[in-house]
């Protein structure tokens, strides 16, 4: 696979922790420009622990991870100004409306000066209702809260999106919806890693489908190669084969 | 260059960006009123009832000083000689006890000085309720205990909460410096607490000049403000030590727990502790011990005195003894009166000189167990804190101190200019009979010396409180230090 143009990257990634565990064994995948590149894989698979290692959250053992050629561990603040994350359970401030939290994290996301019609816009555009946009977060849905989440990524405008199992939780409506907005993204060219355990939606959605287990990529399949196979059982004859370690 | 430049203003850009989040979050969230509320109505509050207090001191020195006057332009000297005579000395209230109380109400507001010596007449406490056991609320016990508290638990979740909540991690995948996160939040933090602080200050303020206090008179201004400064750094390093513990937990409620344990150890063991330790490293005797002492020694003198005068007295006027003086002094008269005055000249030299000795052994031993008790406490930002605002106040240390070397230097010029005056002679003759003879001297009673205490100025308690500035900047400086050193490690996950 050629290696150039991705704008997220890792190289020979490894990470062990200190008890000593190996939860993720020589990594190596791309994303690139316009791509939606989904991570499968049971608990402990090593999804989270790739995510953190992109937003140096946790040093590597070994290995590189790279944003937009940026190594991230060398320059952590310079490759963090390509990327923009949403998490399993969008944590915001819940005293904070809707408007308030987008400001804030769109100014910490170097988006100065913005007027509140243009935050409004992007809400509009992950189609959050519009009497929510100056409430209360906490009095929010998972769902709504989820969307913030992501229009907090899209006014952030990086070329990069990590997603950490976003739609978990998210009735289909609002999962289905969720994806919609992720096609537009990658439509303007972003390039999207998603951790997932929906193997329907990764199928779905996903231009490149990625199965971990113990911390090794097992397996990668492009959507042409999905028409043709089935993405249930390969994942669950992964998941039912033996232990890759002792 | 321009980089460079470029990235602190953008660095300067995103901390102001914190700081703001930070105030508005503790704005809108429900301790912001709950601590404003406390804090507008108990600051103000308790300086308008300590200032009530204090105007009402002033006008019961003043009245005990005119009868205290009184009582001395008319001393009769016989009286003085009979002992019915106690002069005494009246400490004036201290004006900024408004503030801290400090030993205000522990120490005697008055000595009585008689030619036995001194005692000490009631303290300003003697008529406080049972309730005052628990400590009076002044300005520094509000610092001290009340905010020190909301400052500790307002930074109980600078950090953990935000990793609790997620948001650490949100804002972390930014291009956000740690160092900048924790300045920031600290920063926002402490503003919040110090807003309703400044208001409730200067609300206070307003109400004592309402009631006419002299901020402008003297140094008093500059030590008011001396106050707010020390008030604010305090709550600073109550907010920076929270801080510092919610850096090393990843749990509020962890670091709730290490919170009270820090609060209680610095307010209540330590303090504590450090006395009952000076007690343990340095024993001293007790006051009672030291004044009989005193007593014993002044009888065996008063003894050997009356002792010498009769066999001196035997000696030129035989055993017949004098056969009292009418008109014509005769050679022994003169002789026996040159005797006498150097006998008892001597005696009452030896006597000054010893009962000095033992108050300076006893002065020494007190000082000795006071730094202990004073060095170990500083250990606690409270304690460091409550010793510079009540010297600051004068009503602290050295006031006290003051006040003992007032008393002492008092009680010399009475006993030179008054009690010396009228003397009583007392001779053992060798037979084992007793004669007793009077002297007076007159005396002026608009020359007699006036009760006072040396002032101590502001510098001056900076100055002796070095170890306190010290231990408060240690305070400072070292949560600040570890609060930093644990968030650039802190696993955000």
């Amino acid at each position: 696979m050629a290696m150039l143009n991705m704008v997220l990257k890792a190289d020979d990634l490894s990470k062990r922790y200190e008890d000593g565990v190996l939860a993720l064994d020589h990594l190596n995948l791309g994303v690139r420009p316009g791509e939606v590149y989904c991570l499968l894989g049971a608990n402990g698979a090593g999804k989270t622990t790739t995510i953190n290692l992109f937003l140096n959250f946790i040093p590597p053992t070994t290995g590189t991870c790279y944003i937009k050629g940026i190594d991230v561990t060398k320059d952590p603040l310079e490759a963090k100004k390509y990327v923009s994350f949403v998490s399993e359970n969008v944590m915001l401030y819940g005293n904070f409306t809707a408007r308030q939290n987008l400001e804030f994290f769109a100014k910490l996301g170097g988006k100065t000066n913005l007027a509140k019609e243009q935050y409004y816009q992007v809400m509009r555009r992950v189609s959050l209702q519009e009497k929510a946009f100056e409430q209360r977060v906490k009095t929010y849905s998972k769902g709504m809260r989820q969307k913030l989440g992501i229009s907090i990524a899209i006014i952030k405008d990086a070329p990069a999106i990590l997603l950490d199992e976003p739609t978990s939780g998210l009735d289909p409506k609002a999962a289905e919806e969720f994806l919609e907005i992720l096609t537009e993204l990658k439509s303007e060219g972003k390039a999207i890693l998603m951790s997932t355990h929906d193997i329907f939606r990764a199928k779905e959605i996903g231009d490149r489908v990625g199965i971990m287990k113990e911390g090794r990529l097992v397996m990668e399949r492009t959507r042409e190669d999905l028409q043709f196979e089935d993405l249930v059982k390969i994942y669950i004859d992964y998941m039912k084969s033996e232990p890759l370690t002792a | 260059m321009r980089d460079g430049l470029d990235h602190r203003q953008e660095i300067n850009r995103m901390l102001k960006t914190i700081v703001r989040k930070e105030l508005q979050e503790n704005l809108y969230s429900y301790r912001f009123p709950l601590f404003a509320i406390i804090c507008i109505l108990l600051v103000p509050l308790g300086l308008y009832v300590n200032n009530l207090n204090y105007i009402k001191s002033v006008r019961d020195y003043n009245e005990q000083m005119r009868l205290a006057d009184e009582a001395v332009a008319s001393i009769q000297m016989q009286d003085v000689m009979a002992g019915k005579i106690a002069i005494k000395g009246f400490r004036p209230p201290a004006l900024l006890s408004v503030f801290s109380q400090g030993f205000e109400g522990a120490l005697p507001r008055f000595y009585e000085f008689t030619p036995d010596g001194y005692t000490p007449g009631e303290s300003s406490s003697g008529e406080a309720s049972i309730l005052s056991v628990q400590g009076k609320i002044d300005f520094v016990f509000l610092i001290q205990m009340v905010l020190s508290l909301v400052g500790l638990l307002f930074a109980s979740d600078v950090i953990a909460g935000e990793k609790e909540s997620g948001t650490l991690r949100a804002m972390l995948s930014n291009s956000l410096p740690r160092d900048t996160i924790l300045v920031g939040k600290i920063t926002g933090g402490y503003l919040a607490l110090w807003f309703p602080f400044i208001i409730a200050f200067l609300l206070g303020i307003v109400l004592l000049l309402v009631r006419a206090f002299p901020l402008f008179v003297g140094d008093t201004l500059a030590r008011v403000l001396s106050v707010f400064l020390a008030a604010s750094l305090f709550i600073l390093i109550y907010f920076a030590i929270g801080s510092m513990i919610s850096s090393s937990s990843s749990k509020t409620r962890t670091s709730l727990i290490v919170i009270l344990l820090v609060w209680v150890s610095f307010q209540l063991v330590i303090p504590r502790v450090s006395d009952m330790a000076a007690d343990v490293i340095y024993p001293i005797r007790t006051e009672t011990q030291v004044s009989l002492e005193k007593s014993i020694l002044a009888k065996s003198i008063d003894t050997e005195t009356s002792r010498e005068l009769g066999r001196r007295y035997v000696l030129i006027y035989g055993n017949e003894g004098s056969p009292g003086r009418g008109d014509k002094t005769t050679p022994e008269d003169v002789k026996w009166d040159a005797v006498k005055k150097e006998i008892e000249s001597n005696a009452r030299e030896r006597k000054a000189q010893q009962v000095k000795q033992i108050d300076d052994a006893y002065g020494r031993e007190k000082r000795i167990r006071q730094n202990i008790a004073t060095n170990l406490s500083l250990f606690s930002p409270s304690a460091a804190f409550a010793r510079l605002l009540a010297d600051v106040c004068g009503t602290g240390e050295i006031a006290r101190r003051k006040y003992g070397e007032a008393i002492k230097d008092h009680a010399q010029a009475l006993d030179t200019a008054l009690f010396s005056r009228a003397k009583r002679t007392i001779i053992a003759l060798p037979g084992g009979k007793t004669s007793l003879s009077f002297s007076i001297q007159p005396i002026d009673v608009k020359a007699l010396p006036k009760f006072t205490i040396a002032p101590t100025s502001l510098a001056e308690a900076f100055k002796e409180d070095w170890a306190s500035l010290l231990s408060l900047a240690f305070w400072l400086i070292a949560p600040f230090a570890a609060a930093y050193v644990r968030f650039l490690r802190y696993d955000v996950r």
